[in-house]
């Protein structure tokens, strides 16, 4: 279809997930240069209630008349693998990992409003170990931005641009010293999620796809700890927020992790980190706005 | 006589969402979405955002064994502070009514000054049981110590067993599905079908009427896409009702219909109650009071009495120790969990012969003025979620009493299975 403005595509179907991964990983050799201005967007997108009752159960928020501040991510995720798989992306999806996203609540979703989604990349940023790139969303209801997010996904080994700034990954949050939960993550954890979110990265459905690229063993949802961890605070949290999170080390399944929390600057500090080693998964800092 | 010097509870108001028929608007939704979600709309209501009260007491009829602290679990999912306690209830249908009463009392004597009472039930996300037999198996194989023991267990296993066990709407001791023992005592009490499809239409009438007028306005929450309740037909007529087929009872007796009978459904309640000053310290109203309450049990098994009667037995022992009179009452109350069991209520109170030697009282009760009977509707057109039903009339009841101006009163009567009742008094 065609669009006023250039660079944006409107899709009149959300693209099909495991096609996309199937393409991102034919062809990942030979990539480079420069972002490209690509803006892809669906518009009139409502909320299938099936859909948002099964998210809700696996990441463990009440089916409540407003969406969880995470669940618009399962609507514009498509887009953006859409967008990362495509031959003019600079980076190969297969070892792209999730190192930081940033939510802002502009104000509570309700489940029946009709949605307009938006997706871009930009910041291509110098990093220690490679370089970084942000996959960003705008969720419009009514014409009005209600909802945006950040992602920053890490390329190992990969070159930015000359000129390219710094990238920013921390967050920072307080001491995180006291766990208030103990999860059981189980071994069938990344498939639930996946099956819910339509994020079918192999990494996350068995050990031995994970193994295929570099992991020793199937890895939680980076998105789906960041749920949890905002379900477990859910009816404590300010109804208009920044959700702002850093993915440390990757959750292998199975794992027995713990959840910090602490309050600070009006919201929450939270940490997830393994129950055994300590070693931190994702550390959070959700603020009013 | 009631102690008249004892203080009375307030009901400050109520929330609920809008009722839905099982398998529709909240097929997905378990019992701690929906309670969760009709206390965070009562908090909205009443400003309650990061507060206390007192004690916050409901239940569900059918629940799950993980649901074992519904109550509480819903409180810490909402808005309330995590330092509120809660506890569970259950009664049957009665569940949501007596909710009330054990907040209403503990704010009586003191004990509290403030309390939620609540009910809520998911006929569409309801739980299934493994059969006794596979059960007792997977126990044995889950205490097994070797593995001989543990193979030992699994050969006991049949496929047969893995059938799950579907809750029923049936008495465990009798087999009968409510329903059924509703039509042994229509006929008893030879309850015509034209006047149960009479009352079912005017109780949807009156319910849409209500609703039209804005009179759910301040009681409903809506609720996944749901407004209103999804049972309720405007345009309901005993024309139409009358062309529905009887599914209880049998042969020609046989009267109750899809359409004079409470379907299953989806749904939660909550009150908001409070002592007078409590409410006064915030700024809240005081719609009525809730001046007395009485539980009675028939036996139905053996001793040949209606499953749905006890209500019938309760009423006039509450009358007497309040000293007053079937016909003292502004508005009547009595839940429609089938048109029949309110045509056998009210008929059984002005039998003298039933009323003499079952109730042992001197003359019957009399008849109640029809015209103050359910009048903005019952569960015949909102439907009844089980432990939900109470809350609702309770909040409404109330309602109805302070619009109506001080002084009026109002009596609820609510039959529920196992051959339980429970009733109550309101006064504005």
């Amino acid at each position: 279809m065609a669009d006023p403005s250039p660079g944006r595509t409107v899709l009149e179907q959300p693209p099909s997930m495991p096609a996309l991964f199937a393409k991102a990983v034919l062809t990942a050799r030979g990539r480079g240069g420069e972002l490209p201005g690509t803006r892809l967007a669906r518009t009139g997108v409502t909320v299938d209630p099936a859909n948002l009752a099964g998210y809700a159960r696996v990441c463990r928020f009440p089916l409540a008349d407003a969406l969880p501040a995470t669940y618009p991510h399962v609507l514009a995720f498509p887009l953006q693998i859409a967008l990362m798989s495509d031959r003019a992306f600079p980076l190969a999806l297969p070892g792209l990992v999730h190192v930081r996203n940033r939510i802002d609540v502009l104000r509570p979703i309700a489940t029946t409003e009709t949605l307009d989604l938006e997706v871009w990349a930009e910041r291509f940023a110098r990093h220690r170990s490679g370089a970084t790139v942000d996959l960003c969303a705008s969720v419009r209801s009514a014409g009005a931005e209600v909802w945006r997010s950040r992602s920053t996904y890490l390329a190992r080994g990969a070159r930015a641009p000359e000129g390219a700034p710094e990238s920013d990954v921390t967050v920072a949050v307080g001491d995180l010293d006291r766990a208030v939960a103990t999860w059981r993550v189980p071994a069938d954890a990344g498939r639930r999620y996946a099956a819910v979110s339509g994020d079918v990265n192999p990494i996350h459905l068995s050990g031995l796809a994970a193994k295929a690229f570099g992991f020793k063993r199937a890895i939680a949802h980076g998105m789906w700890v960041k749920a949890r961890v905002l379900a477990a605070l859910e009816n404590r949290l300010p109804e208009f927020s920044t959700v702002d999170v850093a993915f440390r080390k990757p959750l292998f399944l199975p794992s027995t992790v713990t959840l910090s929390t602490a309050q600070a600057g009006g919201g929450w500090d939270a940490a997830v980190r393994n129950a055994r080693s300590g070693t931190e998964h994702l550390v959070a800092a959700i603020r009013p706005r | 006589m009631a102690d008249s010097t004892r203080r009375r509870a307030a009901i400050v108001g109520g929330n609920r969402i809008p009722f839905a028929r099982s398998n529709s608007a909240y097929a997905q939704a378990s019992n701690q979405d929906m309670l969760t979600a009709t206390l965070d709309g009562l908090v909205a209501r009443f400003g309650l955002q990061g507060e206390s009260v007192g004690e916050v007491v409901a239940g569900a009829v059918l629940k799950h064994a993980r649901d074992f602290n519904l109550t509480r679990e819903a409180v810490l999912g909402s808005r309330l502070a995590p330092t509120t306690p809660a506890y569970d209830v259950q009664q049957a249908c009665g569940t949501g009514l007596e909710a009330a009463v054990l907040v209403a009392n503990k704010i009586a004597l003191g004990q509290i000054e403030s309390g939620i009472a609540g009910g809520v039930d998911t006929t569409s996300d309801a739980p299934l049981a493994v059969g006794d037999d596979l059960r007792r198996t997977l126990i044995s194989l889950n205490n097994a110590r070797t593995v001989g023991d543990r193979l030992k267990a699994l050969a006991r296993i049949r496929p047969g067993q893995l059938v799950p066990e579907i809750p029923r709407n049936a008495e465990p001791r009798t087999g009968l599905a409510m329903g059924d023992h509703a039509a042994i005592t229509a006929a008893e009490w030879e309850i015509g079908r034209e006047e149960q499809d009479e009352l079912a239409a005017r109780s949807h009438q009156r319910m849409a009427a209500a609703y039209d007028r804005g009179f759910f306005d301040d009681l409903v929450t809506p609720f996944l896409g749901l407004a209103r309740d999804n049972n309720l037909r405007p345009d309901s007529s005993v024309e139409k009702l009358a062309k529905l087929k009887p599914v209880f009872g049998t042969g020609e007796g046989a009267t109750m219909t899809a359409g004079n009978s409470t379907p299953l459904t989806d749904g939660a309640s909550a009150v908001l109650l409070a002592s007078d000053e409590w409410a006064r310290a915030k700024g809240l109203p005081v719609l009525a009071h809730l001046v007395d309450a009485q539980t009675a049990a028939v036996d139905y098994v053996h001793g040949g009495e209606g499953l749905l009667m006890a209500p019938v037995y309760a009423v006039p022992v509450m009358l007497a120790r309040n000293g007053l009179t079937l016909q003292d009452f502004d508005f009547y109350e009595i839940h429609e969990a089938f048109a029949s069991t309110v045509l056998a209520t009210m008929k059984a109170w002005e039998d003298e012969a039933f009323c003499k030697e079952k109730l042992g009282l001197d003359a019957p009760l009399g008849a109640i003025d029809r015209a103050k009977l359910n009048v903005n509707g019952s569960s015949l057109a909102a439907g009844h979620p089980f432990a939900a039903t109470g809350g609702r009339i309770v909040a409404s009841l109330a309602k109805m009493l302070h619009e109506a101006g001080p002084g009026k009163r109002g009596l609820i009567s609510v039959c529920a299975a196992g051959g339980q009742g429970v009733v109550a008094i309101l006064e504005s």
